[in-house]
């Protein structure tokens, strides 16, 4: 992702490292929240797996439902660094009709994990407080969820912007650069969930 | 410092993206044959698989392959920090419960 930050900020050269700061914070940025989503995971390594009296969310597990929400957000993945393609070839259609599938996408995957919760809420009486199993359960996917959220709400927002603005501007291209990073690592930390706490547990 | 090189076509990406598919089926798949290819295996293979998916996405669609090397020190020293300080918990935890 490297095509905009050169051709568009002429700055990039003084920089000491020759690497835009903002790319390089959004990339330390990142790498710090291996830190936070290592410790969700390690919580739910500790006591998803547990037995307890009531009921778990590894008893519950829809995988099929769960499989294809995995692969609803890795082709989400897909249209992001097409939408990122298409605008380093300054192509304002396609980007803009690439960010609205990824932020669709990651909508019909936030539905999906909306859906999930309350299944689980109402059909199986398992909450955040049942016992710590599905406490770190929710804590884990709850906050990836939110995360989730987040990125389908600057998604939505550039999209927004190259319709009022009729194009999205060099700075612009930035913005989708950084914005899909961060999309794409939301997919990886769903890749090591969808294995680690699904597939994994649920074996 | 130049960080620019040629990446990968729309073309490329949407073969990436199948391998991806095809690589969550096969992990979907291993899920259900548990008991056939034997657990220890099934296991083993989902965590490779996720493995390769994770640096599947961040090689290719992050570009990190394409990047400084700057960038993937910083990148990886958070991974790894994050992956010792919790194996550390974690053994921990593990060896609490031996004793």
């Amino acid at each position: 992702m490297t095509d905009l930050a050169h051709t568009t900020e002429h700055h990039d050269e003084h920089e000491s490292t020759g690497i835009d700061n903002r790319k390089l914070g959004m990339w330390v940025f990142l790498s710090s929240e291996f830190l936070f989503f290592g410790a969700l995971i390690s919580n739910y390594l500790l006591y998803g797996n547990r037995d307890f009296d009531t009921v778990t969310p590894r008893e519950i597990y829809d995988i099929p439902f769960t499989s294809f929400s995995s692969f609803v957000l890795l082709m989400s993945s897909l249209t992001m660094v097409l939408a990122h393609d298409a605008l380093s070839r300054d192509d304002q259609a396609q980007t803009r009709t690439w960010l609205f599938a990824t932020g669709a996408l990651g909508s019909v995957f936030l539905g999906g994990q909306v859906f999930e919760f309350y299944e689980f809420i109402t059909a199986e009486g398992m909450t955040l407080t049942t016992n710590p199993a599905s406490s770190s359960f929710f804590l884990l996917t709850g906050f990836h969820g939110v995360h989730v959220a987040m990125g389908v709400l600057m998604l939505f927002s550039l999209f927004g912007m190259s319709l009022r603005q009729g194009r999205l501007s060099s700075r612009s291209g930035l913005n989708v650069e950084y914005v899909g990073l961060y999309w794409h690592f939301v997919d990886i930390i769903w890749i090591v969930i969808f294995t680690l706490v699904y597939l994994l547990s649920a074996a | 410092m130049s960080t620019e090189h040629a990446h990968p076509t729309p073309k490329m990406y949407v073969r990436i993206a199948g391998i991806l598919a095809v690589l969550t089926a096969v992990e979907v798949g291993l899920f259900y044959m548990e008991e056939t290819v034997g657990s220890g295996l099934a296991r083993t293979l989902l965590v490779a698989l996720a493995f390769v998916k994770f640096v599947g996405v961040i090689g290719w669609y992050m570009h990190l392959r394409f990047e400084s090397g700057l960038l993937s020190r910083f990148f990886s020293a958070g991974f790894f920090l994050a992956m010792g300080l919790y194996a550390i918990v974690l053994g921990s935890f593990a060896l609490a419960a031996l004793l």
